[in-house]
């Protein structure tokens, strides 16, 4: 690809990437919340990453869909026993590593 | 000490699971892109422009095919369309602060950085300056990532590559469950939403379904889920 379609792609790319980003900066201040909006919007956090994870961790190996759920599985067991979070993605790679070599 | 620059780096320091969950993404980023016929300056500068993994993935994926720039361009916002629901619940949260700091933090707001700061960050820290140190340092992971799986294409055994492939996914996890923990309700809604992002999953784009499932089902849950403090303000 020359470097000139690649700028003009970049560019493209990185307008439609922004304007998501930062239309609620200009927006916030201007709209106050009520109580259910303002829960609404704690609940996000929990159902963004819910579905973040699923289906796409099955995804990881098409045939062995359990691989990626074994990874996550021993990630959570150690997040729910309060592990540094690094030390918990660390756990799930070498696992995954591990049913990967079988 | 609670100043600018604490809070600063207190959120670099809060990044280092998301570095080590970009590291191996910007890896088999790089590799894909380096299929698609570009090369080591462009995929680093891709990274620097548009810091947004899934999409540019996808694009190389659909370079690959030979798409056309606009359906590339299109394709991107679309599955970007998710960081407006993302950056609202981060800048909701973040304490008062400048505009201009806030338009450059909004350029970092990412999946991981969203779930960090919303789901894994002390009260204290929910400042714009943690949320700075916090992109910087993912940003900078994403760029040298790239680099590294650019250099390591050829090096890297295809089983390491495919296993690093669920870092992403365990540090979502590790950031959910203990947001859960001692939540019935609450984990009864993360468990719907995985199972309603999976069923919409089978009839429409992910990246729609993604959008929905999680609009949809956060609102379910205004309804049934308790948020602890929130009660407490209702009753």
């Amino acid at each position: 690809m020359s470097n000139k379609t690649a700028l003009l792609l970049f560019l493209g790319m990185t307008v439609v990437t922004y304007i998501p980003r930062m239309l609620p900066v200009l927006l916030l201040g201007k709209v106050k919340l009520g109580p259910r909006t303002e829960k609404f919007l704690k609940l996000i956090p929990y159902t963004a990453m819910s579905a973040l994870v699923f289906p796409g961790v099955f995804s990881m190996d098409a045939a062995r869909p359990w691989i990626g759920l074994t990874g996550v599985a021993v990630s959570g067991l150690l997040a729910w026993r309060k592990c540094p979070m690094v030390l918990c993605v660390l756990a799930g790679i070498a696992a995954v590593f591990l049913l990967l070599l079988i | 000490m609670n100043g600018k620059r604490q809070q600063f780096i207190r959120g670099m320091k809060a990044g280092t699971p998301i570095v080590m969950g970009f590291l191996p993404v910007a890896i088999s980023y790089a590799i894909i892109a380096r299929q698609a016929g570009m090369d080591t300056f462009q995929i680093a500068l891709m990274c620097l422009m548009v810091f947004a993994g899934a999409s540019q993935i996808m694009a190389a994926g659909m370079l690959i095919q030979g798409a056309q720039l606009a359906a590339i361009i299109i394709a991107t916002f679309l599955l970007n369309l998710r960081h407006i629901i993302m950056s609202t619940c981060v800048f909701e949260k973040m304490e008062p602060s400048a505009r201009a700091p806030r338009l450059l933090g909004a350029y970092w707001v990412t999946d991981e950085s969203f779930a960090m700061f919303t789901t894994g960050t002390a009260k204290k820290d929910l400042t714009v300056w943690f949320f700075l140190g916090l992109g910087l340092i993912t940003y900078l992971a994403w760029f040298v990532g790239s680099l590294l799986g650019a250099v390591l294409t050829n090096f890297l055994p295809a089983i390491l590559s495919a296993s690093l492939g669920v870092a992403l996914y365990a540090l979502f996890i590790a950031l959910l469950v203990p947001g859960l923990k001692g939540n019935g309700r609450l984990s009864a809604l993360a468990v719907l939403t995985a199972v309603c992002n999976t069923l919409l999953c089978r009839v429409m784009a992910s990246s729609w379904a993604l959008i929905v499932s999680t609009l949809l089902c956060a609102f379910l849950g205004v309804f049934f889920v308790d948020l602890g403090e929130e009660a407490a303000h209702e009753q």
